[in-house]
């Protein structure tokens, strides 16, 4: 007689089964679902205990000398700050960064994965995975969960034969080419700042166009992401820039917004402190 | 079979704060041993830190029974390693294994609320924070569970660290020494416990560092 | 010093002699509340476990550890498939001069203590176990103390049942009383006329 574990079975099913001790566990197991009538309900009920809704700024564009990367570094469950040093700009391979809005836990995931995925292509092809490739797998995948609740707003930008690439994809399956794109809560500043540009001088404005240096492109995108922390409150932490050139990526600056603040709104002494510090000094 | 689908849910929250802190050759691993459910405590003696390989520890809080699987599952994939590679898995090797296994469950998840605490492979200490679908994040100390919003504002006060983010880099470990540290840890959880019904009974401690483990225990209010 | 006993109980108001209280195996014993099919089907289980664990005929047995974990699965397992066994269990005994009690809820959260209660147990018997339990408990101050709760969960728990069974588990075996009944006194003011002066919202 053999002793009757039914009751200890586990749902989930396994593959990779070559080996009886070990299946289940040194295999990748598959996703458990939950076994429930109501899936979309469960979904929406679980999410809402466990998941971080990330506000955020995240934005990236193409210019002569390649793609700029920027994203703010918070991460927040409903009023609460859950962390301040989210690193948003995930490297999956040396000439190629994904950024990360939504769900954390869906965006670190899926770009782990993608850069597995983009490593195998490598080893296979003898070749580097062209960005197209790459956001097109992320894509594929990202569709076949379509429906089940996965939250990801990410641009894939990187460095391949043909040159810069840029690439935005998100959980409902959308994925479109493009030159400049900006996702999360704080687009819309980001956007705005992006495509007005800032003054340098009273009659010279830097603003988003394709012959930018890459110290200009560096500073417009600093400054877009600042500019969003500070008017969307589900944004904040660092502001750090990224540049995607043909030798690969290259983390620009990292710059915490509270101290922004300060290099943008320098602190000028009023002319009564000024004055009253003149008088002590003489 | 049928059943009457009664009103119940496949989750419960038994409560429960963990801290961990991480410096430059130690890494201080805590939580408080009440455990809970609504308002009525079911023991007030439950460890909640789980030792998975030598220099790595974890502190989950969350429901229990999530945990407890957590637990079990990590364990038989580091004896499973052990027995393939004949050593001990290193903490950062964990953190990603930790953060798969957490992911795995994406759609039905663990409701577990983790820090992971350990030594790196410099012998640095390092900590690791979650949420419960397996994001997952270095940082120099972290708070997690029921007394978290009570606790994090309070580190982060303390000893607050530059951010790793930051260019140029700045040495993000806590300045504080071990015995400050784990001083530091007793006045949070003595703090969450006023204020936290979650929280309570007892802190349990553990000190890593490259003499080993080290526990000692705290008694807490038990009201 | 005798062994502590688990299984604080009632019985239902359907049923006046259903037995809450099992023997498993040589050295655990099993008190259950909620379900009575639902038990049923968990002695079923646990009696192919000790059969299968019998015939290793190794002169080993599973002990209360073991048992109780073998429950913490099954019950963890069946609310994983979204269809719970609809019990709170409590498992006590004794192995090689270890004692052990632990308890195991529908959904699968467990755990270890000296003194454990189900259902209306935790609000009520808990707190008066708390105040009284101490190490060195002599068997007949065992029981006592848990005539004391069962006293009280009879007063304040409506579906309770004066009709009881006590078991004790020792290193020699398990020995389950016959059912009785507990003494009581409804004559406390407390409970004479509990309306008057209750005004009520009207």
């Amino acid at each position: 007689m053999k002793l009757d574990t039914s009751g200890l079975e586990s749902t989930a099913p396994h593959f990779g089964t070559s080996c009886e001790l070990f299946s289940g566990f040194s295999a990748a197991p598959s996703f458990d679902l939950p076994v429930t009538t109501d899936f979309d309900g469960f979904q929406k009920e679980s999410i809402q205990m466990v998941k971080p809704a990330k506000g955020t700024t995240t934005l990236a564009f193409i210019f002569k000398e390649g793609v700029i990367v920027a994203a703010d570094s918070r991460a927040s469950m409903g009023g609460y700050i859950s962390s301040q040093s989210v690193k948003k700009i995930i490297e999956i391979n040396p000439y190629m960064l994904g950024t990360m809005a939504g769900g954390a836990a869906d965006c670190q995931f899926w770009h782990r994965n993608l850069g597995i995925k983009c490593r195998l292509h490598e080893l296979a092809n003898k070749r580097r995975i062209s960005v197209t490739g790459a956001s097109k797998l992320l894509a594929n995948i990202l569709y076949s969960y379509r429906g089940m609740g996965l939250s990801v707003g990410t641009m894939i930008a990187g460095w391949d034969e043909t040159g810069p690439g840029l690439y935005y994809v998100d959980s409902e399956g959308g994925r479109l080419k493009g030159t400049r794109f900006s996702v999360g809560s704080g687009s819309p500043y980001a956007y705005g700042v992006l495509d007005s540009g800032y003054l340098i001088s009273y009659n010279t404005c830097i603003r988003y166009k394709y012959d930018l240096s890459v110290e200009e492109a560096a500073e417009l995108a600093k400054r877009s992401i600042y500019h969003a922390t500070f008017r969307d409150g589900a944004s904040g932490g660092v502001a750090s820039v990224y540049h995607v050139g043909p030798n690969g990526w290259k983390k620009l600056s990292g710059d915490d917004v509270g101290e922004l603040y300060y290099q943008y709104n320098p602190v000028s002494t009023s002319t009564v402190e000024q004055e009253m510090a003149e008088s002590s000094s003489t | 079979m049928t059943k009457q689908n009664a009103n119940w849910s496949p989750y419960d929250n038994n409560g429960g704060t963990c801290v961990a802190i991480a410096g430059a050759d130690y890494c201080v691993i805590a939580a408080d041993t009440r455990m809970s459910t609504g308002y009525s405590i079911l023991t007030r003696d439950y460890s909640k830190i789980c030792k998975l390989a030598d220099k790595c520890v974890m502190a989950s809080s969350g429901f229990q029974a999530d945990v407890k699987a957590l637990q079990k599952q990590l364990a038989a994939r580091h004896l499973i390693y052990q027995h393939q590679h004949n050593k001990q898995v290193s903490c950062p090797a964990m953190a990603q294994l930790l953060s798969n296994t957490l992911y795995y469950k994406r759609f039905f998840p663990y409701y577990s609320f983790n820090v992971l605490g350990g030594l790196d492979n410099e012998g640095k200490g390092c900590v690791y924070t979650y949420d419960a679908v397996g994001s997952y994040e270095r940082v120099g100390y972290s708070s997690q569970g029921s007394g978290s919003t009570l606790i994090m504002p309070f580190l982060d006060n303390q000893l607050k660290s530059p951010s790793p983010l930051l260019l140029p880099a700045q040495d993000a470990v806590t300045p504080l020494s071990e015995s400050e540290a784990v001083d530091l840890v007793k006045t949070c959880f003595a703090s969450a416990t006023e204020r936290d019904i979650y929280t309570g009974d007892k802190l349990e401690i553990v000190v890593l560092n490259k003499e080993g483990l080290h526990r000692e225990y705290m008694e807490l209010r038990k009201d | 010093m005798a062994a502590d006993m688990g299984g604080s109980y009632g019985s239902t108001l359907r049923y006046k002699t259903v037995d809450r209280l099992k023997p498993v195996g040589k050295h655990s014993l099993l008190g259950a509340s909620g379900e009575i099919s639902d038990f049923q089907e968990i002695l079923r289980y646990l009696d192919e476990l000790i059969l299968y664990d019998n015939m290793w005929d190794d002169g080993n047995s599973l002990g209360p550890k073991e048992v109780h974990n073998y429950l913490t699965r099954v019950m963890y397992n069946r609310r994983n498939k979204f269809d719970p066994l609809w019990n709170s269990l409590v498992l006590g005994g004794v192995k090689k001069g270890q004692k052990y009690l632990g308890m195991v809820s529908m959904i699968g959260v467990n755990f270890e203590d000296n003194h454990v209660a189900t259902g209306f147990g935790n609000h009520l018997a808990r707190p008066i176990l708390r105040d009284e339990w101490h190490e060195n408990l002599s068997f007949e101050d065992g029981v006592k103390l848990l005539e004391k709760c069962m006293r009280v969960l009879l007063y304040r728990d409506r579906s309770a049942v004066n009709k009881l069974q006590i078991a004790k588990i020792t290193e020699e075996g398990v020995t389950i009383s016959q059912p009785y009944s507990l003494k009581t006194f409804w004559g406390f003011s407390a409970f004479e006329n509990p309306t008057v002066g209750a005004e009520g919202s009207w």
